[in-house]
């Protein structure tokens, strides 16, 4: 009886196990579902069509009107002086932007991390503050400061040196924004890497100073690799914001609305040329291509950083290829 | 089971992957477009062909005789919340949907396949958008209006006349101003002259553009590097329509006949009128990319930071502030060869959009705006001409300086200078906009002025190419 009913139980075991795997699959598709069809309709399908209008002459028109024209708008890209000058610029501005926005926000966190400071929890929210300023307010606070004739920074260095223009918003419109960037982000990374540092498990710091580390040693051989895999995700996250930059630099620039917001040269961002070409010429075919080359050139300095992600970032449990520990 | 825990690692990793794959949505295309041709309309240089009103039926007379929510794309400032809920109450049936937007949101909206029934614009984009086949024809509609006739219409109005794209000025009605104003006049801040030692411009005679630059470099007032007053002001975005109009004295224009090419270098007058204007900016005697103002030029005046500054009449609506009041006196518009000529170079209406699927509701709409109270706030506002002739009269004429706007402005209308006809191939902006991107190359040294007008026209005709190409195949 007990062998005839053996593989009648396996069965029926096996139906029960395959039956609950199913309805972890069904439930497991549900959950996911809302946010498969959002990234499928919002993005997936927005970026097949964008590609796809990258390989036209579209023009914002009647799509009628525009025809296929294979892979000129990357051709052209590669003979484009200005997109060249605007790539360049804002490599340079990732390099300026980037570290100075990782080195500022990770000292402030370390700072409002320690215990013994009177008014933390004011002083995280004060530094938070320029983070929920809305970007418009934000770019009229600091035309305010950094007018090149009637600003607050020029006239101070007036007092000392009466008649000064320093051309903030012109030729140093880059340094300029780098600082409105960096007040503007503060908050942000500064939080991150405060949930970071909160992390660190304080019987790795009092077994460092118990062997006798001083403060910076347990700064050098403790906080700082346990840190690493944050620092290299803002990092990756610093990189594409900086490429993608747009908003900042535009209405920063003189000029109105109608006439097509002219960045200074110094200033001239990528995204800016991007944005020219589609709203001023209405190249929306060309400009298309050159967001999906932005695409690539993002794509590629971040696989770049994860290739040196293996000489610097540290892990507390390291996982070997493969998956097992 | 094979289960594998989420390492940090792995969640760092995913998290950066996720982002990076963010990025990808910058090459998204900015707005939704069609895939499919649109449905087929009518195009723009066709009659209406359904809904054609009876001139009995007249929207003078009676109220609309269907029921249409006319998505109209606006600005709020300048049609209330009280005036729509009006419209609603005069006109039952008939209800107003309004959208602010710009040019691109319009456009993304056809391409899209939900166009708007009424767009506001200016007169440098009507030959494209009839080029592009846009524009309703509202012949009809004006032929047996009660309210907006045809010999009422304001000189302005024929920036919305066309018999084709490129032969704008008359023919059938396609939009109409809001209101205008002849866009070359000035304004003196007279403290400024004041304090420079020079005499206000006598408000009856022309200067000559030569004149002007000559008080520019007067007024304007320095302080060690710091300019605390700009002598003049204009409004460089407007720098084609500008050169466009000063050619026009000398009979010549900026484009080939056919409009298929801009020519910058090849003229010495226009290089002469570029000269002019970079030599103001040079000198520091007006904003210039190299020194830009924080704000716009017409507050910078407000504020007293601008001696003299070129606008049209609607200026004088907001040209008084507390540092102003008093101090301002309108000027005729200069001259850069002796024949006088004052034109508007922006005319800011509205038209009906070709793929409207309720002609008889916007009309409406069109009509009461155009013609009935909106219409008739706007007049006695003061912040510019009427459209209509019939209205000239409730501008305002009570003060002194309204007087003396009202006498300059007689003036200008007087000269009855015609519309300039713009490219119907490119976007309105385009020309302004590179001019201003490489002028301050040139203002550094980094490129010659003949270098800058070259670059400027190569990079228009190319644009003008595509426009062509893909309007005429």
């Amino acid at each position: 009886m007990a062998n005839t009913q053996q593989p009648g139980g396996k069965r029926a075991t096996r139906r029960k196990k395959s039956t609950r795997a199913r309805r972890r699959t069904i439930s497991f598709y549900l959950f996911v579902a809302p946010w498969l069809l959002g990234f499928v309709l919002l993005s997936v399908a927005p970026l097949c069509i964008g590609f796809f209008t990258s390989l036209t002459n579209y023009d914002g028109f009647d799509p009628a009107d525009s025809r296929f024209i294979g892979l000129n708008n990357y051709t052209r890209a590669f003979s484009d002086d200005r997109l060249f000058f605007s790539l360049g610029r804002t490599l340079l501005w990732g390099a300026i932007n980037t570290p100075l926005w990782l080195i500022v926000t990770f000292c402030m966190a370390l700072v409002l991390n320690q215990k013994g400071i009177k008014g933390r929890g004011f002083l995280r929210t004060l530094y938070y503050v320029p983070s929920i300023v809305p970007v418009v307010g934000v770019v009229w606070i600091w035309r305010i400061i950094l007018d090149n004739n009637f600003g607050l920074l020029n006239a101070t260095i007036s007092i000392f040196r009466p008649g000064t223009a320093l051309p903030f918003m012109s030729q140093y419109a880059l340094q300029s924004l780098s600082v409105i960037a960096l007040w503007t982000g503060l908050g942000s990374g500064m939080v991150i890497f405060l949930a970071g540092l909160q992390n660190i498990p304080e019987e790795l710091k009092e077994a460092a100073q118990i062997d006798g580390a001083n403060a910076l040693q347990l700064f050098r051989h403790v906080t700082l690799p346990i840190m690493t895999p944050v620092i290299f995700f803002q990092l990756v996250l610093g990189l594409i914001s900086a490429f993608q930059q747009l908003v900042l630099p535009m209405l920063l620039a003189p000029g109105q609305e109608g006439s097509g917001w002219n960045p200074p040269r110094s200033s001239y961002l990528y995204m800016i040329h991007a944005y020219r070409q589609l709203f001023v010429y209405q190249r929306y075919g060309y400009s298309t291509a050159a967001l999906w080359l932005l695409f690539v050139v993002i794509m590629a300095l971040t696989l770049l950083v994860f290739r040196t992600a293996r000489y610097w970032v540290f892990y507390e449990v390291e996982v070997e290829v493969g998956g097992q520990p | 089971m094979d289960s594998k825990t989420l390492s940090r690692r792995d969640f760092l990793r995913v998290s950066a992957l996720t982002a990076a794959g963010a990025a990808l949505a910058a090459c998204a295309p900015p707005a939704p477009e069609a895939t499919e041709a649109p449905a087929v309309e009518e195009p723009a240089v066709e009659e209406p062909a359904v809904e054609e009103p009876a001139a009995e039926e007249s929207a003078a007379e009676a109220p609309a005789p269907a029921e249409a929510n006319v998505v109209m794309m606006h600005q709020r400032n300048e049609l209330s919340e009280d005036e729509e809920a009006q419209f609603e109450a005069d006109y039952p049936g008939v209800t107003i949907e309004l959208i602010e937007g710009n040019d691109n949101e319009f456009l993304a909206r056809i391409a899209a396949g939900s166009p708007v029934d009424l767009r506001r614009t200016q007169a440098p984009a009507v030959p494209q958008f009839l080029n592009r086949e846009l524009m309703y024809d509202l012949t009809p509609y004006f032929e047996t209006s009660d309210v907006l006739k045809p010999d009422d219409l304001a000189p302005a109005n024929a920036y919305y006349m066309a018999n084709s794209p490129t032969a704008i000025g008359e023919g059938n009605i396609y939009g109409m101003c809001k209101d205008w104003s002849p866009d070359f006049t000035m304004w003196a801040f007279t403290d400024a002259f004041e304090e420079a030692g020079v005499d206000v411009p006598d408000d009856t005679a022309a200067l000559t553009y030569a004149e002007v630059a000559d008080l520019a470099e007067k007024l304007s007032v320095f302080e060690g590097d710091r300019v605390a007053r700009w002598g003049f002001a204009y409004a460089d975005s407007w720098i084609d329509r500008i050169w466009m109009s000063l050619l026009d004295e000398l009979g010549q224009s900026l484009y080939a006949e056919d409009y298929s090419s801009i020519n910058l270098t090849a003229n010495d007058d226009l290089k002469a009128m570029a000269q002019y204007f970079f030599d103001l900016a040079s000198n520091n005697f007006v904003a210039n990319p190299l020194n830009p103002t924080t704000s716009w030029i017409g507050d910078d005046f407000v504020r007293g930071l601008v001696g003299l500054i070129q606008y049209g009449y609607w200026f004088g609506g907001m040209a008084e502030s507390d540092v102003t009041a008093g101090k301002v006196v309108m000027l005729p518009a200069p001259t850069w060869s002796g024949e006088r000529l004052d034109r508007t170079i922006t005319a800011t209406g509205m038209f009906m959009v070709s793929k409207t699927e309720v002609p008889d509701g916007a009309w409406q709409v069109f009509e009461w705006y155009n013609g009935k109270e909106p219409a008739e706030a706007r007049a006695s506002s003061g912040w510019g001409v009427p459209a209509l002739k019939s209205m000239y009269d409730m501008m305002p004429n009570e003060t002194e300086f309204d007087q003396q706007k009202r006498r300059v402005l007689q003036g200008e209308l007087d000269l009855e200078t015609p519309p300039v006809q713009f490219n119907p191939f490119i976007g309105a902006e385009v020309v302004a906009n590179t001019w201003l991107l490489y002028l301050e190359q040139a203002l550094t040294g980094d490129m010659t002025l003949d270098d800058l007008l070259l670059t400027v026209e190569e990079e228009v005709n190319i644009a003008i190419e595509e426009g062509m190409e893909r309007t005429e195949g």
